[in-house]
This record gives C-alpha cells, sequence and structure tokens, in this order.
C-alpha cells in the first residue's frame, strides 16, 4: 500500500498504543505524514519516534480529545507543522471499566465515555471541517462491534459506539456535497485492554479464536490499519457512510 | 388493578402516553416503585432542528446529543428496579435517520442510535430479571416539523408509505408499544421493531 497516501496528512487520536497507534503507523507506511494524538506523552513520544525511525513522517501532539482547545491544537498542529489536513482517524475513548450491568456503572465512567466518543466525534468535526473541504479529506471513526449488536457487559461502551455510527451516517449525508467522506471500523484487534484480559484469563484467547472463522484476533497495525489505508485513500473515494467490521468474521449476524 | 407507565419526554411521547389504553395508569416522573412499561422519547428541541454540525457551539451539541444520551443512562439505572419488580417492558423510541442519517441532525442520529444501542444492550442482561426492551423506530414525522420531515423523506426518495400513510403516534404506534408489553410479545426482547408503515424497510 506504498504510496497510496503520499502527501496526506492525518491525525489519529489515541494513537499512543493498541489500534490507534498500528493505524497511525499503517496510514504511515503508506505514505502519509501522521499527527499522533495522544493524552499522555510517554505514548505518544515514542510512537511518533518509532514512526520516524523507519524514515516516515509523525509527530506527537498531546491531546485530550473531549477538550475544546485540545482539539482545535491537534489540528493547528497538523496544518502548521505537516501543512495541511487529510484525514481524521478518532480512535480515542477512555477506558470502558469492568463488566457490569448498566445500573452498576461508575457515573464517572459514563461520563468520560460520553466526552470521548461522542463529544470528541463533534470537536473533531468542528475543528477538521474547514481543512478536509479544503483537500477533499475524510474521516474514519472507530466503532465497535458492540455499538451495533449491543453488550451486556460493557452496554454504555456500546451506546456510545452506536451512537458514533448515527452520528457518521448523517455527516456522510451532510459532508458528501463538500466532497467529504466519512466512514467507521469496527474492529476486534490486540489492544492492551484485551492482553490484560486474555493475560488475565488464560484460555480466553482460545475461546476467543475458536469463535472467528479466521482464528485469530486482528493485529492493529496489520489487520486493521490496511483498512484505514483504504478507507482513506481515493480507492475508497465512492464509498461514505459506511461501517466495515474488521473481525476476522467474528459478528457475521451484524 | 392498573398496570403502571412512566412515559419520558414530549411530543412523540405525549402522543404515546395519550394512546394508551385505560389498562395503563401513566406517570410522567421516575418514582414508581413498581413499572409495567417504561417509554423513552425524551429527544430536545435543538436536536430536531436541521444544524450544520459546524454550526453547533459546544454548548448546543451538549444539549442536542449528550445530556439526553447521559439521561437516557440515567433513567435506565433508575427503572431497573421498578421494571423487575413488575417484570416489565422498557421502550425507546428512535428516529429513523438514526439508522439512514439525515443532513444537519448529527445530534439527534448519535442521540437515537445511542439509546437504540442502549435497548439491545440492556436486553442483553436484563432479560434474568424478568424485563424486556426494545427499540421502536418511527419515521421522522414523529420527531420534526412536518416539513422537515418531508425534507429527510425526499432526500432518500421515500413519498409513498405501501400501507398508505405513516402511523399515527396515538392511534397507531401506542397499540404496538402496549403489544411489547404485552404476555404475547415476552417471547421478543432487544427488538428494533420499525413502525412507519413499510416507508424505509432498512437494514
Amino acid at each position: 500500500m506504498s504510496g497510496l497516501l503520499d502527501g496526506k496528512v492525518a491525525i489519529v487520536t489515541g494513537a499512543g498504543q493498541g489500534v490507534g497507534e498500528g493505524i497511525a503507523r499503517a496510514l504511515a507506511g503508506a505514505g502519509a505524514a501522521v499527527v499522533i494524538a495522544a493524552r499522555r506523552a510517554e505514548n505518544g513520544e515514542p510512537a511518533a519516534a518509532a514512526i520516524r525511525e523507519r524514515g516516515q513522517a509523525a509527530s506527537f501532539v498531546r491531546c485530550d480529545v473531549s477538550v475544546e482547545a485540545d482539539v482545535r491544537a491537534a489540528v493547528d498542529h497538523a496544518v502548521n507543522e505537516h501543512g495541511g489536513l487529510d484525514i481524521v482517524v478518532h480512535n480515542a475513548v477512555s477506558p470502558p471499566g469492568p463488566p457490569a450491568h448498566v445500573q452498576d456503572v461508575d457515573p464517572d465512567v459514563i461520563r468520560a465515555q460520553i466526552e470521548t466518543s461522542t463529544t470528541a466525534t463533534y470537536l473533531f468535526a468542528r475543528a477538521a471541517h474547514v481543512h478536509l473541504v479544503a483537500r477533499g479529506g475524510s474521516m474514519i471513526l472507530l466503532t465497535s462491534p458492540a455499538g451495533m449488536e449491543g453488550s451486556g457487559n460493557l452496554p454504555v461502551y456500546a451506546t456510545v459506539k452506536g451512537a458514533q455510527r448515527g452520528i457518521l451516517k448523517s455527516l456522510a449525508r451532510e459532508w458528501g456535497p463538500d466532497g467529504i467522506r466519512v466512514n467507521a471500523i469496527a474492529p476486534v484487534a490486540w489492544t492492551p485492554a484485551m492482553t490484560t484480559a486474555t493475560e488475565a484469563n488464560p484460555t480466553l484467547q482460545a475461546r476467543l479464536e475458536a469463535r472467528t472463522p479466521l482464528g485469530k484476533i486482528g493485529d492493529p497495525e496489520t489487520d486493521i490499519g490496511p483498512v484505514a489505508v483504504f478507507l482513506a485513500s481515493d480507492m475508497a473515494r465512492h464509498m461514505t457512510g459506511q461501517t466495515m467490521a474488521v473481525d476476522g468474521g467474528r459478528y457475521l449476524g451484524l | 388493578m392498573a398496570r403502571r407507565a412512566l412515559i419520558v419526554g414530549a411530543g412523540a411521547a405525549d402522543r404515546i402516553a395519550a394512546g394508551l389504553s385505560a389498562d395503563f395508569e401513566v406517570s410522567r416522573q421516575p418514582g414508581a416503585t413498581e413499572l409495567d412499561l417504561v417509554v423513552w422519547a425524551d429527544y430536545p428541541a435543538i436536536a430536531c432542528r436541521p444544524t450544520p454540525i459546524i454550526d453547533l457551539t459546544p454548548n448546543d451539541w451538549d444539549a442536542a446529543c449528550d445530556a439526553p444520551l447521559r439521561s437516557a443512562i440515567d433513567l435506565a439505572r433508575a427503572v431497573h428496579e421498578p421494571l423487575a419488580a413488575a417484570e416489565g417492558t422498557i421502550a425507546f423510541l428512535v428516529p429513523l435517520m438514526a439508522s439512514a442519517g439525515g443532513a444537519g441532525y448529527a445530534a439527534l442520529a448519535g442521540l437515537g442510535e445511542g439509546v437504540r444501542l442502549l435497548a439491545k444492550s440492556l436486553a442483553k442482561t436484563w432479560g434474568t430479571d424478568g424485563i424486556t426492551a426494545h427499540a421502536v423506530t418511527l419515521d421522522p414525522h414523529a420527531f420534526l416539523a412536518a416539513g422537515d420531515a418531508a425534507g429527510i423523506a425526499a432526500d432518500n426518495s421515500l413519498h409513498d408509505p405501501p400501507l398508505g400513510r405513516i402511523p399515527d403516534d396515538r392511534d397507531d404506534v401506542a397499540p404496538i408499544i402496549e403489544w411489547l408489553a404485552s404476555d404475547t410479545a415476552r417471547p421478543l426482547t432487544g427488538t428494533s421493531l420499525v413502525v412507519d408503515g413499510g416507508l424505509w424497510m432498512p437494514g
């Protein structure tokens, strides 16, 4: 996919680790200059440095995606440091907390999940629109299979991930005439949370893989990243408002 | 003994409340210790007016999407025990733009699709408590001014409901919600029931 995104500039939120970092590395590998927007410098700086060590362009900006000034600063950073903005990948989400029925979820988790999902999607849409219009750009939201089938264990996470799909479909209609595409990816992939869960429960990985037709949990860079590259590239120029499940076939009923 | 219903919201919620049969005693605020039916349709006016997302201030966005989403989750938390006590049903009314999108309605669609997924998530865990949970998806006419709803239909080239008309919230939709709360519908939970005269047929 080398060269597909030459000359493009991307912001990836939550790119200090996990799926966001994998997508950032894939976008950079396809030629994009990538802004690693992450809350913590101890993750974000090394993620950007690792991309630069490959001879590709990347920089880090500290960004709490629920704070308007931080979001605007991240967009300004992309434009000032890299010359524009073509791609916004909103991947960051606050930790969903332990599995719990809705009546038992910590109120702080509910607030943070909404702020990092729906609020942040709005803030990035509003801040990035003028730049995406100028360059015929696109926005990619990271949702989840839970945002389509619901989740008993993570009901608030499913709610906010569903909400993002409603927003994306409306934005696809609203921004289509501006030449901006908006799509989503619903991955099942290795994340720090997945690693923690499988380490705590040694049989979990085998059970998940047995229920997945392609037999494995996705790798953020090599399994999920290429789909983001495709959606951000001109190859997907006639696609908008879509959610691509990148889950090894795990959720075929969606 | 009358069955107890809690109806939250205005507009479509008012019409559903008016359309329930005399079997139901309707309240508009939480507080009952037993509830047979809860209907949520608390869509704020600001979400129901078409506005480009870039023209919404952060306060507008919070009022149109995030705050009512928090309220819907808070309501679900508050009614769990009363619903479990009566083995009742909760139904969230959802505008079809949640599934199909609508230019100018990002906040409304986000809120609507959020509560639709909340309904599915509640269904997955509250079934063992005897509670059923549903989304009831309605044509935009249930939520928007007539001219705005007509614009949404025109955007989607939808003009002629196969059954000849868009269902009336009070006369047509309320009895269906009442049926969802009936013993006959006990095998159903987690559904997204589209009640629109066959106009959209999504998914």
